[in-house]
């Protein structure tokens, strides 16, 4: 393969940040509905479980469609590593689509079910919550490993490993990392979104303080595994910048202090955006330590882009698009931002 | 074995059977959307009660579609790359970056307003409503344009190049505006809205027929069935205009179509006669039977009494698409169309004839039953049109550039019908499901009864909790 110009390697770059930010919006918005839904399998009343569903009506679609954007973007700058890649990760990735096509089935449908189909359709809202928040953590942890490709004259290198590769004690672990990460996002919306006094606010709040000493525990433990068996994040973050990397770490248990205060005090919305400020350091930093690199030791963001990437298109989508899109999304949110109650489940 | 004939049929079928499950739906929102937006339109200028009933309604039936079409699409995306691997690689460059403008300037587009279309009533104002659903059917047109752009190039490839294993966009304009998309896409954007009309009829009949709400639906049976008259015969014209594209550009695929194995016939002379029915021989390389029309084909694709049209037998057998398939499948599709067309103008003879009462229209059972049945044929041209279209491509997949066994990924057999029986099930469900709240949501009927949302920002909230206070009021949503 031929090299790109440097022109087209600064947009490359770009994309590449475009495609970060609209994966880890999915994981702020997405990830609190998935966890709304981990937890509702935790909550007894039906009306409650309903409302939880309600909560998010407006907003789960356009939530779930920042992972088409980052998806777009992937197959659009990035060919290379799209065509590879979800080879590679065909097993997680069906098992987390079906996740969302049930969930979206019983977001859509519950409310036009019969009672006794409501439970079933609550369990698999639950179930498939659950489904792709795990197998979602688990591809991540699989690409953080690389996989090996052809190597064929003439051939753009592929992936020919067979379904199961993505595997590993890492990978399971990964999986269930992001689970939890996700149920603490949930429960933060759960506060957000229910009236005060709500009987599933007060047994949302009870959950928070348990699962946020888990997740932090999660994310130490990836920290120290990643550091102990990926050689392109100890030589990063032991190296002779490893000072930047302290302050990340100090503005990541800053963010996650003050949104355990916030959480005290019940101000809900800094709650969540602390929360998001945390999370957001954190795939900003590990974005930067896998840099060049998109799939480890497997393609670099400047071997796995797409020779026709150009300035004209990317100015076109990111001066464009994504603004507007930004502004709409940003609207809508505050459209739907009345708290409701679990009588929301009547509609 | 990886790569085997059958593991790369067994792709094909996996990849056929997601697009056939997941087209159910796209064409309905594009086409409801826009007949929604019309209607909507109609409120908002004369204040008649009676298209917002309307709106709220269909618009009930609009988002169990919508969620069914999100689900199977979502599926669609990731397939590229899990099924089709090495061609999503090979031919990213333009097909991954058309996919990508799809993406974000429809996909996204319409998802945002879709929220504020279906849950924004009463929360928003009459006019940014309007505005919500005037996007909706922008962007779901939008989706359509893009998708059909790319499906077009893999027909008609240009602006590209082939080298090192995969295709250089050498000339953007030039991929982007192939020769087929002219005609494909706005075949495609007609026949949702040719869908769209026939199931508004179909419905609007049904509450006719069980004498319910007449008064209401027969405003909307009467103006989907004028709208028909212009549409159905318009859609007829694009697809014959589409075909000629075909005979030109796809000459295999045009041969496959009209079941077309000999340029000649054996003494010679100019085979000019168009098939009506037939089967392929075991052999696979003439008819066993068939009944034809004499110089009917060359009427039809060269406009002349005898002219020549290239037959099977020009290309090497490797090279030759299946016929059953696009043979059957294009004459089903172009007979509903013309079913179609003469529903639609033995419609406007009973709408235009003489000012009808509710009774009288309600007692024209087989009308009324011949529209709901016609709700049912957009659905299957819709299907063998796209049979026909990617079934007449084989064996190629970029056609002329890349054949289907390059593009498929190397799964092996076990993991290609996994994938199979798991989408069948799941996409089953889906189908299933639809069907059922679609029943539902018709059984329970329009909602009559509460207030005409007229607008406002009654319904919104606070953010941050107010300290001390009981909420002031419930807001069912």
């Amino acid at each position: 393969m031929e090299g790109l110009t440097h022109a087209q390697a600064v947009v490359t770059f770009a994309w590449w940040i475009a495609l970060d930010l609209s994966v880890l919006l999915y994981i702020l918005l997405d990830g609190a509905d998935l966890g709304a839904g981990i937890f509702s399998l935790f909550v007894r009343n039906p009306n409650e479980r309903a409302a939880i569903m309600s909560a998010m009506a407006g907003t789960w679609d356009a939530n779930e469609t920042w992972l088409i954007v980052g998806g777009g973007v992937l197959f659009g700058t990035f060919p290379f590593v799209y065509g590879s890649t979800f080879n590679y990760l065909m097993m997680p990735l069906a098992l987390a689509l079906w996740g969302m096509i049930t969930r979206a089935l019983a977001l859509e449908f519950r409310h036009l079910a019969e009672t006794p189909w409501q439970r079933f359709s609550d369990l698999c809202f639950g179930f498939s919550s659950l489904t792709v928040a795990f197998f979602g953590g688990m591809a991540v942890g699989a690409i953080l490993q690389g996989f090996p490709l052809t190597n064929v004259p003439g051939t753009v290198p592929t992936y020919v490993g067979g379904s199961f590769r993505f595997i590993s004690l890492f990978s399971i672990w990964t999986g269930i990392a992001a689970v939890l990460a996700v149920t603490l996002a949930g429960l933060l919306f759960i506060r957000a979104r229910f009236e005060v006094g709500e009987p599933i606010r007060e047994h949302a709040a009870r959950w928070t303080d348990t699962i946020f000493y888990l997740g932090l525990g999660a994310v130490a433990i990836t920290v120290v595994v990643n550091a102990a068996i990926f050689r392109w994040a100890s030589q990063k973050w032991f190296g002779p910048h490893f000072w930047i990397w302290g302050i990340v770490l100090l503005a990541v248990i800053f963010a996650a202090f003050k949104m355990r205060m916030a959480t005290r005090q019940d101000r809900d919305l800094m709650a969540i955006l602390w929360f998001n400020a945390a999370v957001a350091i954190m795939a900003g930093a590990m974005m930067a330590t896998v840099y060049p690199w998109i799939v480890p030791h497997t393609w670099t963001i400047y071997t796995g882009a797409s020779p026709a990437v150009s300035l004209f298109t990317f100015t076109l989508a990111m001066g464009g698009f994504f603004p507007v899109m930004l502004m709409y999304n940003a609207y809508q949110l505050w459209v739907f931002r009345a708290r409701i109650s679990a009588l929301a489940a009547y509609h | 074995m990886p790569g085997s004939p059958l593991a790369v049929f067994l792709s094909r079928l996996d990849f056929a059977w997601i697009t056939t499950l997941h087209i159910l739906y796209p064409p309905l929102t594009i086409g409801l959307a826009c007949l929604l937006f019309l209607a909507e339109w109609r409120w908002f200028a004369t204040d008649d009660e009676r298209w917002y009933r309307l709106v709220r309604f269909f618009s009930q039936l609009f988002i169990v579609n919508f969620a069914a079409g999100v689900a199977t699409g979502i599926t669609m995306e990731m397939a590229f790359g899990i099924l089709y691997g090495p061609f999503s690689q090979a031919a990213g460059p333009f097909f991954g970056q058309v996919l990508g403008y799809e993406t974000i300037t429809a996909f996204m587009y319409e998802a945002g307003f879709i929220g504020l279309m279906i849950f924004g009533w009463g929360k928003i104002s009459k006019g940014v409503h309007l505005f919500a659903t005037f996007n909706v059917a922008l962007s779901s047109s939008l989706s359509a344009m893009w998708i059909l752009d790319a499906n077009s190039w893999m027909q008609t490839p240009s602006g590209i190049e082939l080298r090192d294993g995969y295709f250089h966009v050498t000339d953007w304009v030039a991929a982007i505006l192939n020769s087929d998309v002219f005609l494909g896409y706005p075949h495609m954007q007609v026949a949702a809205i040719e869908l769209a009309l026939c199931f508004v009829i179909a419905v609007s009949a049904w509450f006719v027929l069980c004498r319910r709400h007449v008064a209401l639906f027969r405003v909307s049976l009467q103006y989907a069935v004028l709208a028909l008259v212009v549409i159905a015969p318009l859609q007829v014209y694009l697809g014959d205009g589409l075909g000629l594209i075909v005979a030109q550009d796809q000459p295999a695929a045009l041969a496959a179509m009209e079941g077309h194995y000999h340029t000649y016939n054996p003494d010679g002379s100019v085979d000019t006669s168009w098939k009506v029915v037939g089967w392929p021989n075991a052999a696979g390389d003439d008819m066993a039977w068939s009944i034809s029309i004499p110089h009917f084909l060359s009427v039809l694709e060269t406009h002349t009494w005898n002219g020549k049209v290239t037959g099977l037998d020009a290309f090497p057998p490797e090279n030759r698409p299946p016929v059953l398939v696009p043979f059957y499948a294009f004459r089903v599709m172009a007979a509903a169309g013309g079913v179609l067309v003469l529903f639609a103008l033995w419609g406007a003879w009973i709408m235009l004839r003489r000012r009808l009462s509710d009774d009288a229209l309600a007692s024209k059972r087989l009308f009324l039953w011949a529209a709901i049945l016609c709700g049912f044929l957009p659905y299957i041209s819709v299907w063998c049109g796209w049979w026909v279209r990617e079934v007449g491509r084989q064996p190629w997949l970029v056609y002329g550039l890349m054949r289907t066994e390059q593009g498929v990924s190397r799964m092996s057999v076990t993991s290609a019908a996994l994938w199979l029986l798991g989408y069948m099930y799941f996409e089953l469900i889906v189908w299933g499901s639809t069907w059922y709240f679609f029943g539902k949501t018709m059984r329970r009927g329009p909602d009559l009864d509460s207030p005409v949302e007229h607008g406002g920002t009654q319904q919104l909230g606070e953010l941050e909790p107010r300290r001390g206070d009981a909420p002031s009021y419930v807001r069912p949503i």
